[in-house]
């Protein structure tokens, strides 16, 4: 399952789900706001708090909006 | 191969400016195709208390956008985020605006790509950028919570980012080389908060950290010192840059960048239009792309209209 570790009112983070949305990709939104497990993972993956980070593996991650990032992270599903 | 594909009017950018026009070309029947490279609303989408759109109190930037996306949709019009924009010629007839994905044909091009925020100019800007030096609070302010920010710049938007990010950090200094150009509502704002430490007449000299930010060098102006102030994230807010590299080689830009085109906003090159703040203008703001996307669009249909008899 793709994870998608962001927070309410994110722009690049809206867009990251957007585009998944797009593609027909189920994804788990994981808000670093509201949840300090998921917050304690974000820094865990990609050793910072800033957002969106999108990780199907919680190793490999893209940080950002990045397409062509993204899409070959999907790619390795 | 990439698929070919014809538009009446294809609109660069979704920010006010191209989104207004959108609304308008929509309710003309135009059919009408928004690219947008960024991400919808452009700055706005980043400004979290508009008070100066009339009809509004104050409103979200991200709210007053996704209602005009609405809006502009209802009428018809596409907009397309993810499709990012390779290669414009607007000279030829039809004009052809290619993506990674597509090749398209159009008859008119409105341009309202807008501005994107300048880069810090030091040369440490690459080692710490995303790990210390950010332009988003709305995308990376909450990873500072309980942390000590730095917010660079002095005018609206820096100081409406260093209120925002006073929900976050444990102190918010707002550094600026000058005096404020903020508006005096947000400047008083900005006093009020207890948690904010205002620094003018002081320059960012250098920043120092390891794997990521952890100092900065000022330089205060007025008495001549250099200090070192520790921070965990600074928010870089010191003004914009037209965008307008895709349109180098076809269109004359002024000194500063920008698109030469009157209040009619018809650039040198019949059905290509200017709009928002990329046109070379004296006032820029959003009423004023508003206005822009207005008039492109409406005298975008009567060029069409001419052009097919």
């Amino acid at each position: 399952m793709v994870k998608v570790y962001s927070f309410e009112g994110c722009p690049y983070c809206d867009k990251v789900k957007k585009y998944l949305a797009a593609r027909g990709i189920a994804y788990e939104v994981h808000d670093i706001e509201e949840n300090p497990e998921d917050a304690a993972e974000c820094q865990r993956i990609s050793g910072d708090l800033t957002v969106p980070v999108t990780t199907i593996d919680g190793k490999n991650f893209v940080l950002g909006f990045d397409k062509k990032k993204i899409d070959e992270l999907l790619a390795t599903a | 191969m990439k698929e070919r594909i014809h538009k009446d009017v294809i609109i660069i950018g979704a920010g006010m400016a191209g989104l207004t026009a959108a609304l308008y070309c929509g309710r003309m029947n135009l059919d009408t195709l928004v690219l947008e490279n960024g991400i919808i609303g452009g700055q706005i989408a980043n400004a979290t208390d508009i008070e100066n759109f009339p009809g509004f109190i104050s409103v979200k930037g991200g709210d007053l956008i996704a209602t005009l996306q609405q809006q502009a949709e209802n009428f018809g019009a596409i907009i397309d985020e993810f499709d990012e924009i390779e290669h414009v010629t607007l000279k030829s007839s039809p004009k052809i605006i290619e993506t990674q994905e597509k090749i398209y044909e159009c008859d008119v091009v409105i341009i309202a790509s807008g501005m994107n925020r300048r880069k810090l100019p030091l040369p440490e800007e690459k080692k710490f950028a995303g790990r210390g030096v950010h332009y988003c609070q709305l995308c990376d302010g909450a990873a500072y919570n309980g942390k000590i920010i730095a917010v660079m710049g002095g005018g609206n938007a820096a100081v409406d980012a260093a209120n925002f990010l006073t929900k976050y950090g444990q102190k918010v200094y707002l550094i600026h080389r000058s005096e404020f150009r903020a508006d005096e509502v947000s400047q008083k704002r900005l006093r009020a908060n207890k948690k904010v430490e205002i620094m003018l007449q002081t320059e960012i000299k250098a920043l120092r950290g390891d794997k990521r930010l952890e100092e900065v060098e000022i330089f205060d102006k007025k008495s001549g010192e250099t200090k070192t102030l520790h921070v965990d994230g600074i928010f870089v807010n010191i003004g914009v840059v037209p965008n307008t590299k895709l349109f180098e080689d076809e269109l004359k830009l002024t000194a500063s960048g920008r698109i030469p085109a009157g209040e009619d906003c018809k650039t040198e090159i019949e059905g290509v239009f200017a709009a928002g703040d990329v046109r070379e203008k004296e006032i820029r703001q959003l009423t004023t792309a508003a206005s822009d996307g207005t008039t492109a669009a409406l005298l975008a249909e009567k060029y069409l209209s001419k052009l097919k008899g």
